[in-house]
């Protein structure tokens, strides 16, 4: 086909393209998977029955400050990288702040708990699922962000891969508060994180295979 | 002087409002410098080019809704076709880092070549009409001494001596002298 004829075809029946189309796409994308995972956490692993009580004291708010900080940073960044030409910004490095922040709630926490307790506070009781849950909870979130960046037109696709993997590992968590119990910030600090990163590579992975267009 | 950046980024807004002239308009006047930008790093091959010039237009189209109005048309733009072409590239097997293709091609850089053209406009403001009108037939529109001589309604020899002064008076105000 000719240019000419291919630009008549593409111009023929142009439909108008809403104002904020690309955020919708995303956000489509992350309730629908953010849906799936919710289903997960109720009918797989069930709420904390005492999420109501938890929900009133701090230690859950500050899990979900850290998870919800970091999901928006990822989220932020992912959504740059959908454009061609988008540059991450500082969302990316962002990231740290939550990381250090919960540090020192964790430093805190050490220097008024018993040394001999460290560990157990450290490991607390889920240690050894915590990580995959919220990495399997993380993979509906990153399905349903793909199938919008397939979509979209990121061009650095590892970057974008990564971006997104770590916004569903975070969104994931985010979600997986509504199960786990853990309180200390140690126990998040490293069983959260480590569930997000992996998310993260995976996505890093994924990502030039998936995404190209 | 409009700037060719936003005369582009104008028609790509009523493509987006759904205007499908604009949106066509647009695709044409991006014909150029697409194919600009890939025959010089496809060297020669002008199926390839083509194939490549098709393949970003259709990106262009489908992928509208990734382009941010607040920034520059042609960035956006360079970026697809960029894309493509490493795309290309790995197809066939080549592997090129994103850095061995630059940031920004001076073929999409819309707002710095009509710049350009606004210094070359306000300079030959200051030679005379007619010396200035002999310069544009020849040196930018690129036509001949006979089609310039022609289509002014002057002699062959006029347009020669004329282009010459005209040319040294710029170099002089170039360099800054005085006239």
């Amino acid at each position: 086909m000719n240019s000419d004829d291919l630009i008549a075809s593409l111009s023929a029946d142009l439909r108008p393209v809403p104002r904020h189309a690309l955020g919708q796409k995303i956000a489509l994308g992350l309730l629908g998977g953010a849906l799936l995972t919710l289903l997960a956490v109720t009918q797989w692993l069930g709420l904390r029955p005492d999420l109501m009580i938890a929900m009133h004291g701090a230690t859950f708010w500050i899990k979900w400050a850290y998870t919800i900080s970091l999901a928006l940073c990822a989220t932020l960044a992912a959504a740059r990288l959908a454009r061609p030409d988008g540059r991450v910004g500082t969302a990316l490095a962002l990231m740290a702040l939550p990381v250090a922040g919960l540090a020192l709630i964790a430093l805190v926490e050490l220097a008024a708990t018993p040394s001999s307790q460290w560990l157990a506070m450290w490991l607390g009781q889920s240690w050894l699922v915590c990580s995959r849950n919220v990495f399997v909870l993380a993979l509906p979130i990153l399905a349903g962000m793909t199938l919008a960046f397939r979509r979209l037109a990121p061009t650095r696709l590892a970057l974008a891969g990564a971006s997104a993997g770590m916004a569903a590992g975070a969104w994931g968590a985010t979600l997986y508060c509504l199960h786990c119990p853990e309180t200390s910030a140690l126990f998040v600090l490293t069983w959260y994180s480590l569930g997000m990163i992996a998310a993260g590579l995976v996505g890093r992975l994924l990502g030039p295979v998936l995404l190209r267009w | 002087m409009q700037h060719d950046d936003d005369r582009l980024r104008a028609l790509m807004l009523a493509g987006l409002a759904g205007d499908g002239a604009a949106h066509a308009a647009l695709l044409r006047a991006l014909l150029v410098p697409l194919r600009r930008f890939f025959r010089r790093r496809l060297g020669g091959r002008e199926d390839d080019v083509e194939d490549c010039v098709q393949e970003t237009l259709i990106a262009v189209h489908q992928r509208r809704d990734t382009y941010d109005p607040s920034r520059p048309l042609g960035a956006w733009v360079h970026a697809i076709a960029r894309y493509k072409l490493i795309d290309r590239y790995r197809r066939q097997g080549r592997t090129t880092g994103l850095e061995d293709v630059p940031e920004l091609a001076d073929e999409f850089d819309f707002a710095e070549a009509s710049d350009a053209r606004a210094d070359l406009d306000r300079l030959l403001e200051t030679i005379p009409d007619k010396q200035a009108a002999i310069l544009r037939a020849t040196r930018i529109d690129g036509l001949s001494t006979a089609e310039a001589a022609e289509k002014l309604g002057i002699g062959e020899s006029d347009v020669k001596v004329s282009a010459h002064r005209a040319l040294k008076a710029l170099a002089a105000r170039v360099r800054g002298d005085r006239p």
